[in-house]
C-alpha cells in the first residue's frame, strides 16, 4: 500500500549502483549521465563507484548543512536538496504523481474522487502537516496498492478500493500514506540519493543547480513508486496511519482489517506483485502493529466505521 | 489465476460489525483467550503461534475465535484471517469448496497485468489528469464539515512507539 515507495536505503544504494537492475541509484545515475551529456555536450564518463566525496556526504548530518556543499548557487533558484522548502517538496511530489497518473489515470467518477478527498482530508487534519495541500485520488488499476509522494499526494488503486468495505478502512489505508508524507520517508531517500550523486560528481554543478533539471534528475518519476522504503518506515507508517484514523474518530482497526484481507491474496497474484515487492508481508505488518499496540489501545473509545456512508464503486 | 477474497462485503454493508461467521484464521502470536472482549476479562485459554482458529465474531478491537481447545476473545491484531500457509492457491480454493463461498467473493484476475517497474519507468507526466486531481483538493474546514456530518469526533491519541 503503499505508498510511494522509493528507493533503497542509502547504504544499499551506495554500494549497489552498478549491480541491481532496479536500483534507484542506477536510474538516477542514468538520468544524470544523460543530462550531463546534453548539458556539456561531451560524454564525460565518471566513475560511479563510491568516491571520497560520497563518503563525506554520507556521514554528513542534516544539521551540518551549510559548509561543504559547494554548489550552493547564489544566483539560482536551485532545487535545495539539503533542505527543500515546502514548495519544492510539493513540486517534486507533483512531478512524481503526474507520471504515475500517466501510467494509471484517475477513475472517471467524480463523486468517488470527491469522497476520497473528504476522508483523506479528515485524516490528514490529524497530522502534524495539516497545512499541506492534500490531494487524494483513485486510479485505474486492478492492483492492490496505494502511493504517496512528497507534498501531500496520495493515490489508491481501484483494485484496493474495491476490497474496502467501510470508511474506517479507507481512512486507515490513507493514514498509512499520509504518514509516509508527514515523515518525509520518500523525500529523505531522494535527498540522500541526490546529495550522494552531487557529491560523487554524477550531477554537475550546472545540473544540480537548475530546478527544472533537478526534477528530471529523479528520472521517470513514477518509477519511484516501484521502489521500497526500508521496513522500519513501513511499520512506522502503519503505526501512525492507524492512530491518525483513530484520532479522526474512526475505528482504529480499519488498516488492520485491510491488511488481513490483503494477506489472503495469493503471493503470486499479479495484483499484489508490486505491493509485496515494496512492503513487508501483511502478516508481518499485522504482527508488528500488534506488538507495538500491546495493551495501549485497550481503553480507546470505539470509533466509527461508517459503512453506510462508504462510497460504493462498481467493479 | 483466481484470488479468493473472503470479505463479507454484502454482509458488512448492513451490519454495524464485521461479522466473520466461521471464517478460518491463524494466530500470529501467542496470546490469551478471554471470556469477554476486555483485557481484564477472565482468561479461558490461550493460543500459540500458528494455531488454526475459526473467527466467529468481532467486537471493536477483539475477535471471538474458536480453537481446538477453547472459545474466547483475543485481540484483533493477534490473529490473521486465512490459513497458515499462503504458498499456493489450495487454501483459498478449499475455503470456497467448503461452502464459504456464499459469504466470500471470488475475483478473477486472469489476464490482468499489474503495475510494474517497467511500466512506471515508461510513464509520461499527464498534465490533464494532474489538473483533475488538483481540482478535487479540499480545504481543512471542508474536511471538518464532512467529519461532523458523519458524527466523527476527534480524540487525542498518542502515536505508538515501535516494537523492538
Ligand atoms: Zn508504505
Amino acid at each position: 500500500m503503499h505508498k510511494l515507495l522509493i528507493g533503497l536505503m542509502l547504504s544499499t544504494g551506495l554500494f549497489s549502483m552498478q549491480s541491481a537492475a532496479f536500483d534507484f541509484g542506477k536510474a538516477l545515475e542514468d538520468a544524470a549521465k544523460q543530462k550531463i551529456e546534453e548539458v556539456k555536450n561531451g560524454g564525460e564518463s565518471k566513475n560511479e563507484s563510491t568516491t571520497p566525496e560520497a563518503d563525506a556526504l554520507k556521514s554528513t548530518t542534516p544539521q551540518a548543512s551549510s559548509t561543504e556543499q559547494a554548489p550552493a548557487a547564489p544566483e539560482a533558484k536551485a532545487f535545495n536538496w539539503k533542505n527543500p522548502s515546502k514548495q519544492e517538496e510539493i513540486a517534486l511530489g507533483r512531478e512524481i504523481t503526474g507520471s504515475l497518473l500517466g501510467a494509471a489515470p484517475l477513475v472517471k467518477d467524480e463523486a468517488l474522487q470527491r469522497y476520497v478527498n473528504k476522508v483523506g482530508r479528515i485524516v490528514a487534519n490529524q497530522s502534524e502537516r495539516a497545512d499541506l495541500p492534500w490531494k487524494f485520488g483513485v486510479i485505474e488499476s486492478a492492483d492492490l496498492n496505494a502511493f504517496a509522494a512528497p507534498g501531500g499526494y496520495v493515490l489508491i488503486t481501484k483494485g484496493l478500493y474495491l476490497q474496502l468495505s467501510n470508511e474506517a478502512q479507507l481512512a486507515g489505508v490513507l493514514g498509512h500514506e499520509i504518514a509516509h508524507i508527514v515523515q518525509k520517508h520518500q523525500l529523505k531517500v531522494l535527498q540522500k540519493q541526490q546529495l550522494v550523486n552531487i557529491g560523487a560528481g554524477l550531477i554537475t554543478d550546472k545540473f544540480g543547480k537548475n530546478n527544472q533539471i533537478a526534477q528530471k534528475a529523479i528520472g521517470s518519476g513514477a518509477e519511484i513508486s516501484a521502489r521500497s522504503l526500508d521496513k522500519s518506515a513501513e511499520y512506522e507508517a502503519d503505526r501512525m496511519g492507524m492512530i491518525l484514523a483513530a484520532r479522526a474518530g474512526y475505528d482504529a482497526y480499519g488498516l488492520a482489517e485491510v491488511l488481513q484481507t490483503i494477506g489472503q491474496t495469493n503471493k503470486s497474484d499479479n495484483s499484489v506483485a508490486l505491493l509485496f515487492k515494496t512492503h513487508p508481508h501483511p502478516d508481518e505488518r499485522l504482527t508488528r502493529l500488534g506488538d507495538s499496540a500491546g495493551s495501549q489501545l485497550d481503553k480507546l473509545k470505539a470509533g466509527k466505521t461508517l459503512e453506510n456512508r462508504f462510497y460504493k464503486l462498481a467493479p | 489465476m483466481k484470488k479468493i477474497v473472503n470479505l463479507c462485503l454484502l454482509t458488512s454493508m448492513f451490519l454495524p460489525v464485521f461479522v466473520l461467521a466461521g471464517e478460518p484464521g491463524t494466530a500470529l502470536k501467542a496470546d490469551t483467550l478471554r471470556a469477554e472482549p476486555f483485557a481484564d476479562a477472565k482468561s479461558v485459554g490461550s493460543l500459540t503461534k500458528n494455531d488454526a482458529v475459526d473467527i466467529v465474531n468481532k467486537k471493536g478491537a477483539w475477535l471471538q475465535v474458536k480453537s481446538k481447545k477453547s472459545t474466547g476473545w483475543v485481540r484483533l491484531l493477534s490473529v490473521k484471517r486465512g490459513g497458515a500457509t499462503q504458498s499456493n492457491q489450495v487454501g483459498g480454493l478449499a475455503s470456497v469448496a467448503s461452502g464459504r463461498a456464499g459469504t466470500g467473493k471470488v475475483v478473477s484476475t486472469t489476464g490482468i497485468r499489474g503495475l510494474n517497474a517497467e511500466e512506471l519507468k515508461a510513464a509520461q507526466f499527464n498534465e490533464s489528469e494532474m489538473k483533475k486531481l488538483e481540482s478535487y483538493e479540499l480545504s481543512s474546514s471542508e474536511g471538518k464539515k464532512f467529519a461532523s456530518s458523519g458524527g466523527l469526533s476527534t480524540a487525542s491519541i498518542a502515536y505508538l512507539k515501535g516494537a523492538q
